[in-house]
């Protein structure tokens, strides 16, 4: 397993790397954002560790731009900053996991064990629409190459749609797959997330059908329906 | 504005009055001067024969006719002040002209000068009189003639000019105060503006003052809105400077403790213990210099249903492994007046804990209570907490389960910040069968 570790502290990389080699991973150390960059880009890791207060260029700017590269790799971050606007920030642009500083060592390895775990038990192809793509190996969707911010619910309602685009879905089929067996839904709220999914996928992505539910069209490309296995 | 209205009224209604007295008192004078042409035809007219005075014989209808209202009559003085007629109109009847009794002493001090004055007529009806005294050739004694002429029709005239005057004068008064209440609206309404708008930055309805104001104003919109500006980054440089100052200590805390368990020994145990203490003393003062802030900043407003949003998917993500799914509902028009950060650090911690301890189900909404209030409700399916224990977690920050991870403070911290906006965290059951947070924030109007 190979790890990226991005962090600019002298002693806490040192540390850091220390605890990693003697966890069993191999450990490559970038010390600012530049160079952070650039190994990401260029070498295949497992998983990052990303501290985001960076010289040259901060940590949440570099894992923006590797997620637009589609880059799938887990990333957790590592950051003095606890607030939950900052972790939201750094969630929405990519971030699979958040550690705030101070923090134990021991925490920190059972955060990666879980995401090299995640990341290695999905192996589902991701789907594609006209320009929407949905990855569910990383839980994760993007149209024209720009990330979607989907809730859990949403991403579900996303997914099922593009596993049968084309074809028209009847409200309750979409309550009954949405929603765990006893989640007490009335099928109006239906409505309320296709409208939100409409509104951040674009709004003429899902058709209504007067009287018989929702149908995802797939504009212009022919690769509606073709799974790819990446 | 009162004031213009009050004088504007009041110089109506004098003028009015005056307008009328001066109408009546031309009338009068007329009247008076067709009662002195009277007399002098008496005058000339009147024979003397012996004691007795005659009248010349007068043709004219209303001198002829009963109670006409015009009436004469030629008396002389009597030595105790009273008059002795010698003749009177025919229109006088049997009735006599009733003088007011000083009149021959008055007639007397002044010879050969016209006297008018009020008096009663035959018919009681009100009489405009004149009354002169003359010598006659032939006789020595004085003679004293009267004339009288009914003055009900001047009355009428004069009443009917005086409402037809008022009834201009109101109509004219109503347009005034109309204009003047215009005037003063239209005038001030840039004022009114102004303070609305101060109004919307001061409840966060707005960051600053957008509309445009005629050029007398503007300089002061711009000054308030330098203010503001001025206001806002003070609070942001401060909050800056603290919070960097306290994340920049957070790395150091990092590595002494990580060194410290690395080598057991009595040294380490003091630095753990103490370098714990430094972080604590930093997350307290980050939380303060927070507070400060806020009590400083201008109240914005932000969307309820994008803080979910995003907290939902963020927390989605961490606990993903345990798949938890969060349901969340808020209306549209629910806005919270206050901090985006506050807020999401309110709801973060709040749903965050739901994540934590539930089973796999996380239920949240924002209901609006009224136009300013509105509830947020967080839900799980989890074990819930015992009514005895929920008082000592939200107060005093009690860790419950060491096993749960996070810094266990999540609940205390979210009743502090309730409380910044006059609220507090209420603990109770769901009816999914965990534990119910419920927390009353400050609404913005939409």
């Amino acid at each position: 397993m190979r790890i990226l570790l991005v962090e600019d502290d002298p002693d806490l990389s040192r540390q850091l790397k220390v605890a990693l080699a003697d966890a069993g991973y191999a450990v490559d150390h970038a010390p600012d954002g530049e160079e952070a960059q650039f190994l990401g880009e260029t070498e295949p890791y497992d998983a990052v560790i990303l501290d985001l207060g960076l010289p040259k260029v901060d940590g949440v700017s570099v894992l923006e731009r590797w997620r637009r590269e589609n880059m799938a790799t887990p990333v957790l971050i590592l950051t003095a900053r606890g607030a939950w606007s900052e972790k939201v920030a750094g969630f929405d642009a990519g971030a699979d996991d958040y550690l705030t500083k101070p923090f134990h060592t021991e925490e920190l390895l059972a955060r990666l064990r879980a995401l090299l775990r995640r990341s290695a038990g999905h192996s589902a192809p991701s789907l594609a629409c006209g320009g929407l793509r949905l990855d569910p190996r990383a839980a994760r969707a993007s149209v024209n190459g720009e990330p979607l911010r989907l809730t859990s619910l949403e991403y579900r309602l996303l997914h099922y749609l593009m596993m049968h685009q084309g074809r028209v879905i009847s409200r309750t089929e979409l309550v009954e797959h949405l929603y765990d067996q006893d989640f007490d839904r009335d099928s109006n709220t239906i409505e309320v997330f296709i409208g939100r999914v409409r509104k951040k996928i674009g709004p003429e992505r899902i058709e209504t059908v007067r009287g018989l539910g929702y149908r995802l069209t797939c504009p212009d490309e022919e690769t509606g329906g073709e799974a790819q296995a990446s | 504005m009162l004031l213009a209205l009050g004088w504007s009224l009041s110089a109506l209604i004098v003028s009015a009055i005056l307008l009328a007295l001066l109408f009546q008192q031309a009338a009068i004078r007329r009247v008076d001067q067709t009662l002195g042409e009277l007399i002098d035809n008496l005058v000339a007219g009147s024979t003397v024969e012996g004691n007795q005075v005659f009248a010349p014989p007068f043709t004219d209808e209303r001198s002829l006719r009963v109670y006409s209202g015009r009436y004469w009559e030629i008396a002389e003085p009597t030595a105790d002040g009273k008059l002795r007629p010698f003749a009177r109109s025919t229109s006088l009847f049997d009735s006599m002209l009733s003088p007011p009794s000083d009149l021959a002493a008055r007639l007397k001090a002044k010879p050969g000068k016209a006297i008018a004055y009020d008096t009663h007529g035959p018919l009681n009806e009100p009489l405009r009189a004149r009354a002169q005294q003359n010598l006659l050739p032939g006789r020595k004694a004085p003679v004293i003639f009267l004339a009288g002429e009914d003055r009900s029709s001047i009355n009428r005239d004069v009443r009917g000019f005086a409402a037809a005057t008022a009834v201009a004068f109101l109509l004219l008064g109503a347009g005034l105060i109309v204009a003047i209440v215009m005037q003063v609206r239209v005038g001030l309404q840039p004022l009114f503006d102004l303070q609305s708008e101060v109004s919307d930055v001061r409840r966060g309805k707005a960051q600053r003052l957008a509309a445009t104001y005629p050029s007398e104003l503007t300089p002061l919109a711009d000054e308030l809105n330098a203010l503001v500006g001025h206001n806002q980054e003070v609070v942001e440089r401060q909050r800056t400077h603290v919070g960097n100052l306290a994340h920049a200590l957070k790395t150091p805390i990092s590595v002494m403790l990580t060194e410290a368990a690395q080598r057991p020994g009595d040294l380490s145990e003091v630095v753990t213990r103490q370098t714990e203490a430094m972080r604590q003393q930093v997350d307290h003062h980050l939380r303060r210099a927070r507070a400060a802030a806020r009590m400083q900043g201008q109240g914005e407003r932000t969307s309820v249903a994008e803080v979910l949003d995003e907290l939902s998917r963020t927390l989605e993500r961490i606990f993903l492994e345990k798949g938890v799914v969060i349901d969340w509902d808020a209306a549209e028009d629910v806005y919270f007046l206050g901090e985006r950060q506050d807020l999401l650090e309110i709801a973060g911690n709040a749903v965050e804990n739901a994540c934590k301890w539930c089973k796999s189900k996380v239920r949240v909404r924002a209901e609006a209570l009224g136009p300013d209030r509105f509830r947020l409700l967080v839900e799980d399916d989890g074990p819930g907490l015992p009514p005895d224990r929920r008082d000592e977690v939200v107060r005093r920050g009690t860790r419950l389960d060491e096993t749960a991870p996070g810094s266990g403070l999540g609940l205390s911290i979210i009743d502090e910040l309730a409380r910044a906006y006059g609220s507090i965290l209420i603990l109770g059951d769901s009816s999914l069968g965990g534990l119910r947070l419920e927390i009353d924030l400050p609404r913005a109007e939409a």
